[in-house]
């Protein structure tokens, strides 16, 4: 009975080890330790035995079902490591496949300049006043301070609707009718964004573009807090080390008016091309708003004043992201729009 | 404009300043110089003669020439192929290592065909002079110099003149004063504090004129005539040719170019008429005049009534200010001659010359404005000149129509105004001699206070705002000490709208959208197309550069269309593409988004794309809604049938009420035939900004699990899926927490005309767990109503 069992036992070691999957496994648990197993068959004839046969007996099956069991479990494992690394295999994939989009489009970059020049002086306590793109000879010129045969006109060939409307050449008209709104009483300070319209056409000028105009009017306000502004607005858009200066030049509605350069963000301020040579860049007009402007738009001139300027929107993108024509901004074409997903 | 140095040095002391200090200290002071060019640009020249003429033996048109440069250099060989060489000739040479021009060309000893040749000999133009200048000879040949030259000077430039440098200046519209190179000078003295010598004019033994000027309007309040006899034509002297060329004028003879010459100087611009070909000795101004006239320039115009117009014995003898008549012309023959200068109204000369097509140097300066009391002075110098120059020999006095005060203007200011306005702390001595270093006197009030006397030419400066420019920049805005405003902290922030705005931007640049920028001017067919959130007529424009953008877009979806075709032509596919813009017709002013898809969602490129269709742009449009809080309760969706731009199957219209303020589909295959199948969502922005929505409040969310029931209904296929749903939850009340349809069927096994949707109910109660026999109850209810509304059946 004894070379029996020994035999049985023999005989599942070896198909435990030939077992090729977990099933066959499965089987062989059956076949060995089941109740109904011919191996378990022997339990039963172990009351034919002498007591002392019956231990040693007894013994020898719980070390031979021990090591049935054993071995299964060991194989089940080595089985089961074997099927999990198939699988694993199965799936590896490649992962430089293209991914399922998930990306931001593109803001476009005339709307980006705006979006971060509105943010930039939200920050410091403007508000955003908007107009109307078709506006009246009276808020874009006389207002202004350009009255009718004015020099200046011939500054900004106009589209004209009639005679007393035409497409707005420029955003300062806004100041005007924020002015007006308030009847005589300060403070103001907004910003205007927007588009404008001019009679020109090549690679630096199109007949639409867009324009950011700014203003502050309050009892105390000198050149020197336009300074310090325009510098803030420098070192927020191009950079914390900006430097500003300013150069006398002419607007209608502004006295003294200057055109402010900023230092070349390129170079420093040592010349490069972009700043052909001259380590200055310009980028806006300003001054000190005219009193007759303040007076035309119901302000005391004796009692307040107040500083304006002029942003170019493509002007400041085109330095910012080096774009070189402006015509790219009305394009449209994909490959350029798409360029502008992180602003 | 341009200035020359050396012209400008004829009258203020320039000693020791260059062209670079100049450039500087003008553009910031407002003058702004965009370019400083030298005249000629060579070195190592010297004057020679041609000693020898040899024919090269190896060429048809090379010589050989024996050229005596002087003692320090003695005689040199050089093969010349010049045309105009002979002996005797003086000519500019240059020596090996000369530089000629601004493209830095090198002359170097060489052999040319065998022939030894030690330098070159140049024309003007070969030392960089403009063409503009030059004869034909000139340009084909070799400069011939005059007797005069010295053979083996080096300091060729300045025998030929062209040891200048020219300034280009852009003159803003507040400074025409320095279109005067007298004005420039001024200028020049102050910024640099250096000595002035304007010309004085010698007064000669004037005779009586009988001469009468007047002037018919208020647009010419000054018009003055000064007659000289006797002039005899020619060319003119040397250095009045090199001045003119300095200032890009071409030299014609003695006569017009004195003529030039004194609108360099003064700005004023004048008009010589020969007096012998004039009928009356009276000058009248008129502006009524309606006929054809001949100009300088051989064309015929055409005046209307309101052109300013001088008339002698009735006729027209001169398009004032723009150009003077043929018929009255000085010529070579003119011996006598009626010299005018004249104060014409900028914006009547700027009318004339922008109707006729016609502009001049003249008109140009009269339409940036011309210091208007200076008449006898730029009269008397160029008699002064026409004498000199001329030989005129009988000058009459001036006779003047004038209508111009002679006071000077005033302004009355003070220093704590110039301090206040430019946030600086200048003293009363410093404010007043700056100014006064600018031709402004002061007259000292109480030491604050005084009054400023503005000289004649600088008719830019009116009031006491004027004067604290003056003041900061002549020395320098970078006297400005920057300081942050003091003043009452101010709310900054976007307005509701303007947040709104924003928002939606970048809700669609984060699903992935491209947004676009486009003209708001566009033409007139494509402004009628896609228009249908209004119904308004459009702005157009008076004065358009092109008929395609003439017109003021009513709506934007055309314009985004191009778009989409541009891209499609570059090869770009995928497009989806959004832009917000305002709209402004007669009637409205409103923003308004389109956004456009067309061709596939390429989510993984080509390996894994999505046509996209209307439920792309649809849920676009849902997006939006809810992202501004717009329930489906507050907007009607309807089909929109009866457009000829939309397909009629595929295209809603969104109404608030009856304004509809929205469309949303697919654009009509008809209209779509170059571009594809292409998606549109247009909405009116401002209208849906305006619709108040309510503050968000929570909703508890229900502890008690939920229960699920699907319905499988076979029904009429026009019937929507929405009106099934509404149908569900009317019926099933409050239990019902969400209908979703999972399946639509359409075909075999169900009768025609029919479709079967499959829904799934979520069934849900706040207060407690629903048991199977209410479900059914429920369901049961639902079933009923869904037959007896939509005549929907179980599907068996």
């Amino acid at each position: 009975m004894q070379e029996k069992v020994k035999q049985i036992h023999q005989e599942s070691l070896e198909e435990i080890k030939n077992a090729s999957n977990l099933e066959d496994l499965q089987n062989i648990r059956n076949k060995y330790l089941s109740k109904k197993s011919e191996l378990m068959s022997f339990m039963s004839q172990m009351k034919n035995l002498s007591s002392d046969e019956r231990i040693c007996f007894g013994q020898l099956m719980n070390t031979i079902k021990e090591d049935i069991s054993n071995k299964i479990e060991e194989k089940k494992k080595a089985l089961e490591e074997i099927k999990l690394k198939e699988q694993l295999e199965k799936e590896t994939i490649d992962f430089t496949l293209p991914s399922r989009s998930f990306s931001r489009g593109s803001k476009h970059p005339f709307s980006a300049i705006v979006d971060q020049v509105s943010q930039i002086f939200i920050g410091m306590g403007y508000q955003i006043a908007e107009g109307s793109e078709v506006e009246t000879d009276e808020f874009n010129f006389e207002l202004l301070n350009v009255p009718k045969g004015h020099p200046a006109r011939d500054m900004q060939d106009s589209f004209f609707i009639n005679d007393t409307l035409l497409m707005r050449s420029q955003t300062s008209p806004v100041q005007a009718h924020v002015m007006l709104s308030k009847n005589g009483q300060g403070p103001i300070k907004i910003i205007s964004p927007g588009k404008v319209y001019r009679r020109d056409d090549d690679a630096t000028h199109s007949h639409q573009f867009g324009q950011i105009e700014g203003l502050v009017i309050d009892k105390n306000i000198n050149m020197g807090n336009l300074l310090s502004t325009l510098e803030l607005f420098a070192k927020a858009m191009f950079g914390e080390k900006r430097q500003v200066r300013m150069r006398s030049s002419y607007f209608p509605f502004t006295e003294p008016s200057v055109e402010a350069d900023i230092s070349c963000f390129e170079c420093g301020g040592k010349g490069c091309s972009l700043c052909k040579g001259t380590g200055w860049i310009e980028v806006l007009g300003a001054g000190m708003v005219h009193p007759n402007v303040l007076r035309m738009c119901g302000f005391d001139e004796k009692e307040y004043q107040g500083f304006a300027f002029g942003i170019g929107i493509e002007r400041v993108a085109m330095l910012k992201y080096g774009i070189d024509d402006i015509r790219k901004f009305y394009q449209n074409d994909k490959r350029f729009n798409k360029q502008f997903s992180k602003e | 404009m341009l200035a020359s140095y050396k012209l400008l040095s004829k009258f203020v002391d320039l000693k020791d300043i260059t062209p670079e200090e100049i450039e500087n200290k003008l553009t910031f002071a407002g003058l702004e110089v965009e370019g400083v060019e030298r005249l000629a640009y060579a070195s190592n020249l010297v004057i020679g003669q041609i000693l020898k003429v040899d024919n090269h033996p190896d060429s048809d048109h090379l010589h050989i020439l024996q050229v005596d440069e002087g003692k320090k250099y003695g005689v040199e060989q050089i093969v010349c192929g010049a045309p105009n060489v002979k002996e005797g000739l003086k000519v500019i040479v240059a020596r090996p290592g000369a530089s000629l021009s601004k493209n830095n060309v090198k002359i170097n000893k060489s052999t040319i065909r065998g022939v030894e040749s030690n330098g070159m000999c140049c024309s003007l133009l070969e030392l960089g002079v403009d063409k503009l200048f030059l004869t034909d000879a000139q340009i084909n040949g070799i400069e011939e110099l005059e007797e005069d030259a010295v053979v083996g000077n080096e300091n060729v430039l300045e025998y030929l003149g062209l040891d200048d440098t020219i300034f280009d200046i852009n003159v803003l519209a507040n400074r025409s004063d320095v279109l005067a190179i007298f004005s420039l000078a001024k200028e020049l003295s102050a910024l640099f504090d250096r000595k002035l010598t304007l010309p004085e004019v010698a007064k000669y033994d004037e005779v009586p004129t009988n001469i009468k000027c007047s002037s018919e309007t208020t647009d010419c309040p000054q018009f003055s005539i000064k007659v000289v006899r006797n002039v005899v034509t020619k060319a003119s002297p040397k250095w009045l040719k090199e001045f003119l060329m300095a200032q890009g004028i071409r030299s014609i003879n003695n006569i017009v170019d004195i003529g030039n010459y004194i609108m360099v100087l003064t700005g004023q611009p004048i008009h010589m008429y020969d007096l012998d070909k004039l009928h009356s000795n009276e000058f009248v101004v008129k502006n009524d005049v309606e006929q054809d006239v001949v100009c300088l320039d051989d064309k015929t115009y055409h005046l209307e009534k309101g052109d300013l117009v001088v008339t002698n014995n009735n006729e027209p003898v001169c398009l004032a200010g723009v150009m003077g008549l043929s018929n009255v012309a000085v010529d070579e023959n003119t011996k006598n001659i009626a010299i005018e200068s004249a104060n014409f109204k900028g914006s009547t000369i700027r009318k004339t010359s922008t109707r006729i097509g016609l502009s001049s140097e003249s008109s140009a300066h009269f339409l940036k404005g011309i210091n208007p009391k200076q008449d006898e002075f730029v009269l008397d110098l160029t008699a002064e000149l026409l004498v000199e120059l001329a030989q005129a020999n009988v000058v009459e006095k001036t006779s003047r129509y004038n209508t111009i005060s002679s006071e000077k203007t005033r302004i009355e200011c003070s220093v704590d105004y110039i301090n206040k306005r430019l946030g600086t702390n200048f003293d009363y001595e410093t404010i007043t001699s700056i100014l006064n270093k600018l031709f402004i006197e002061t007259i000292d009030v109480n030491h604050n206070m005084f009054i400023a006397i503005v000289p004649d030419h600088r008719i830019d400066i009116q009031c006491d705002a004027d004067l604290s420019e003056e003041v900061i920049r002549y020395v320098g805005f970078g006297q400005i000490k920057s300081q942050l405003p003091l003043m009452v902290t101010t709310v900054g922030g976007y307005t509701p709208s303007q947040q709104k705005r924003l928002n939606i931007r970048n809700l669609l640049i984060d699903q992935g959208l491209n947004e676009a920028l486009t003209y708001t001017l566009i033409s007139p067919s494509d402004n009628e197309k896609f228009v249908l959130l209004n119904n308004d007529e459009a702005y157009q424009i008076c004065n358009p550069m092109t008929i395609d953008h003439s017109v003021v877009r009513k709506g934007i979806v055309s314009s985004l269309l191009d778009v989409i075709k541009y891209n499609l032509a570059h090869q770009q596919q995928d497009l989806k593409f959004f832009e917000v813009s305002d709209v402004i017709t007669k009637a409205h002013h409103y923003q308004e988004l389109c956004v456009v898809l067309n061709g596939s969602n390429e989510s993984r490129g080509k390996l894994e794309s999505n046509k996209y269709d209307f439920y792309d742009i649809h849920g676009i449009f849902e997006a939006i809604m809810n992202s501004l809080g717009i329930e489906k309760n507050r907007y009607k969706e309807e089909r929109l049938i009866d457009s000829i731009y939309y397909h009629p199957g595929r295209t809603t219209k969104i109404l608030f009420g009856k304004e509809v303020v929205g469309v949303c589909g697919q654009v009509h295959p008809q209209m779509s035939k170059d571009i594809g199948e292409t998606y549109v969502l247009d909405l009116n922005l401002s209208a849906l900004f305006e619709l108040k929505v309510p503050q968000t409040k929570m909703n508890q969310v229900s502890k008690y699990p939920s229960v699920n029931r699907d319905l499988s209904l076979v029904l009429k296929k026009d019937i929507l899926s929405s009106d099934i749903i509404r149908v569900v939850k009317k019926a099933g009340g409050s239990m019902v927490k969400n209908v979703e349809i999972f399946d639509v069927y359409e075909g075999e096994h169900l009768e025609k005309g029919y479709k079967s949707v499959a829904i799934s109910i979520t069934f849900q109660d706040e207060n407690k767990t629903l048991v199977e026999k209410e479900i059914n109850q429920v369901v049961d209810s639902i079933v009923s109503e869904l037959f007896k509304v939509l005549k929907a059946e179980l599907r068996k």
